[in-house]
């Protein structure tokens, strides 16, 4: 089977007829799920954010959330954001379920089940999903995939190596492209079908080269990974970036979208940096933005000539200044 | 007979134990050629007696340094900080007049450095920890329960305390003391700059004089040292022979907040130094790892990598050395067991690698 074979509609490999009756073990033939959910009516699908996300504790040892919190954003999509006091980086992964797929999104930053299960918490959601609406929970297939090439996003990969009906993504470029059938990154989209819910996907380099943005057709959630998030946009590659930014308002301009949402918070409701690596947020700005946000964005960063530190209003713009991760400055200093 | 090695007063050879390191001991099973009754020994009260009649009166004057060992590796918080189940305030007795005590790094990622000494009048509490809620860190459950016992093996009662802070300005090291607040028979020194210099007598002197805290024949020397913080001061203990230097000198990153009184106060300790004997610099916090010039990034919760506290104190020279090279540059220094920033974020990072340091990676945790 080709990998692209699990891609819907993918015009490269659009050969075999959608009609096509046989019993073959090609993905194109599985027998269609009784009553599935429509996912392509009344769009788009409500939903809600919280109010306010677990966001870490004074003392680490004293934190009693859990490791993670699961949102139920709507009933068929959940967000999930790792405990700052598991991980300073606490990044969020998006759970989107289709009548015959469960796509992950991201992981959270951990490696061993024992230090927190994340494959049992992606597992207890599914299960959940499942008894809601009549399904057999190992019937659905999960894809594991992630925005970006870093260990906070990918680190639990091994987790679900020996989970049945489940795909991940390889840890290189070239995997990662293929994984998604892409043959002209970045430009390309692609549609992922997970069973009457269409995810497009295409790339999104600047923080790291190897980026994806993912939005989700049912929610209408775009997915901007940490090329474009609540908090320091870390962009290493600015002329890729700027591009990336451009084909995200280009899809704007195209397509309905309800939310904008990053991987992460770094930001305070009153536009305060949290630095990085700060375990402790009690007043962190949501994590989801507006098109217009996205569009003020676009239109600051026209004005960015040189590398530097930029504050948009909603995010900071880190042009190039690995070696200057955040904006604060030594409290003590006196002349 | 073999032919007894040069002593060096500065770093004396302890009985059976050749390097003051617990891990790179080069005589594990003691030297025979240090004897068997070391000087050492008159410092070390016998339990032998069953009833005391009255107090034990310790003789602190000693010739080097008194004996002592940080013979365990300190806690240094874990992958995932929620399940920590270290203690809260880690405690390594020194010897038995010196403590050592460290705040987990999971209940706040400075984990700083805290020391108590005891003399025959009282004693003296070197910085307080970064927390303030004692549920999170009881500083002072744990000073007032080593105190106790200490008072018990002394046949002593009311043992005054002193609260003496490295920067009364900081929250690194301060933030404890207001667990100290109703405690009797307790002595705060205050944390505002100009109440410091007029409890210690430095009114029109700071910083070129010294000022005293006498334990009871165990008196300890106050140096100014403002650099890091305006109001930081360096202790010096003549028994166990230790420079307490907070956040002026410790192996990690040394955020510099003005560089012209940077480099003068390390002169100043540079100074002292070469009329005092030291056996070690003892810093207020830990970010160094054990491989030279790397370091723990700020809010790490785990540093199973961490450098060990204690500081030679040929390190004044090479803190001279480097804080006049950066004097006067905005820019981050980066040296085998200290990094220094001056007047950049304290994330800033550099390319810069010392000359002649290997630069080595440690593995990468989970």
């Amino acid at each position: 089977m080709d990998r692209r074979t699990f891609l819907a509609r993918n015009a490269a490999v659009a050969v075999v007829p959608v009609a096509l009756t046989t019993f073959s073990a090609s993905a194109g033939a599985r027998s269609p799920v009784r009553n599935p959910i429509d996912f392509k009516s009344n769009l788009p699908a409500p939903g809600d954010f919280p109010a306010r996300w677990i966001c870490g504790s004074e003392s680490l040892m004293d934190n009693t959330d859990p490791p993670v919190q699961v949102h139920w954003y709507n009933d068929h999509t959940a967000i999930l954001r790792q405990n700052k006091a598991y991980s300073y980086e606490a990044p969020f992964a998006p759970l989107y379920f289709g009548n015959e797929r469960v796509l992950l999104l991201d992981e959270g930053f951990t490696t061993l089940r024992n230090d927190w299960d994340l494959r049992a918490v992606v597992d207890t959601c599914i299960v959940d999903w499942a008894s809601r609406n009549g399904r057999d929970p190992a019937s659905l297939e999960l894809l594991v995939a992630f925005s970006h090439l870093h260990a906070d996003h990918y680190a639990a990969v091994n987790q679900f190596a020996d989970r049945p009906n489940t795909r991940y993504m390889g840890l290189t470029h070239e995997e990662m492209i293929g994984f998604w059938g892409m043959t002209n990154f970045p430009e390309e989209r692609v549609t992922l079908d997970l069973g009457g819910r269409e995810i497009l996907i295409w790339g999104s380099p600047g923080h790291v080269v190897s980026e994806f943005a993912y939005y989700d057709s049912y929610t209408q959630i775009l997915y901007t990974g940490d090329m474009f998030y609540r908090g320091r946009c870390y962009i290493s590659f600015w002329e890729p970036w700027f591009e990336s930014m451009k084909r995200l308002i280009d899809f704007v301009d195209t397509h309905p979208v309800t939310h904008v949402m990053g991987c992460h918070v770094e930001i305070s409701k009153d536009g305060e940096d949290y630095p990085y690596g700060l375990t402790w947020q009690p007043n962190e700005a949501p994590v989801q933005m507006t098109v217009k946000q996205l569009r003020e964005t676009y239109e600051f960063a026209k004005t960015i000539t040189e590398p530097g530190i930029y504050f948009t209003g909603t995010v900071f713009l880190c042009n190039q200044t690995r070696s200057m991760t955040t904006i604060d400055v030594n409290p003590y200093r006196y002349s | 007979m073999p032919q007894q090695p040069p002593t060096d007063r500065t770093q004396p050879q302890e009985a059976g134990n050749a390097r003051p390191s617990a891990t790179s001991r080069t005589a594990p099973n003691g030297d025979l050629s240090h004897g068997y009754n070391p000087e050492g020994a008159r410092h070390t009260d016998s339990a032998v007696p069953l009833h005391r009649t009255e107090p034990v009166v310790h003789d602190y004057r000693s010739e080097g340094p008194a004996p002592g060992r940080i013979a365990f590796r300190w806690a240094h918080g874990s992958n995932v900080a929620a399940k920590n189940r270290d203690p809260r305030v880690q405690v390594i007795q020194y010897n038995e007049d010196t403590f050592v005590l460290r705040q987990n790094v999971c209940v706040h990622w400075e984990a700083p450095f805290t020391y108590l000494l005891f003399g025959n009048a009282g004693a003296l509490l070197i910085d307080a920890g970064a927390t303030a809620n004692p549920r999170y860190y009881p500083l002072r459950e744990t000073v007032d329960a080593l105190i106790t016992r200490w008072e018990q093996a002394r046949g002593r009662t009311s043992v005054p305390l002193t609260v003496a802070l490295t920067s009364g300005e900081d929250v690194a090291q301060n933030q404890g003391v207001v667990q100290f607040a109703d405690r009797a028979r307790t002595t705060i020194v205050p944390t505002k700059l100009a109440a410091m210099q007029q409890h210690y007598g430095f009114s029109g002197n700071w910083p070129s004089r010294t000022a005293r805290i006498d334990l009871g024949g165990r008196v300890i020397d106050v140096i100014p040292a403002p650099g890091t913080h305006r109001d930081g001061v360096c202790f010096y203990d003549p028994y166990c022979k230790m420079l307490f230097t907070g956040d002026l000198l410790f192996p990690g990153r040394i955020n510099i907040s003005n560089d012209g009184d940077f480099v003068s106060s390390l002169e100043r300790l540079q100074g002292f130094a070469a009329s005092h004997p030291i056996k070690w610099v003892m810093g207020g916090h830990i970010d160094m790892m054990f491989v030279p010039g790397k370091y723990y990034p700020r809010f790490a919760t785990y540093k199973p990598y961490e450098r060990v506290l204690e500081m030679a104190p040929t390190l004044i020279d090479d803190a001279v050395a480097y804080a006049r090279e950066i004097r006067g540059n905005e820019k981050m220094l980066i040296g085998s067991d200290f990094v220094l920033f001056n007047g950049v974020s304290p994330d800033q990072r550099t390319k810069v690698w010392p000359e002649g340091v290997p630069d080595i990676d440690p593995p990468r945790p989970f």
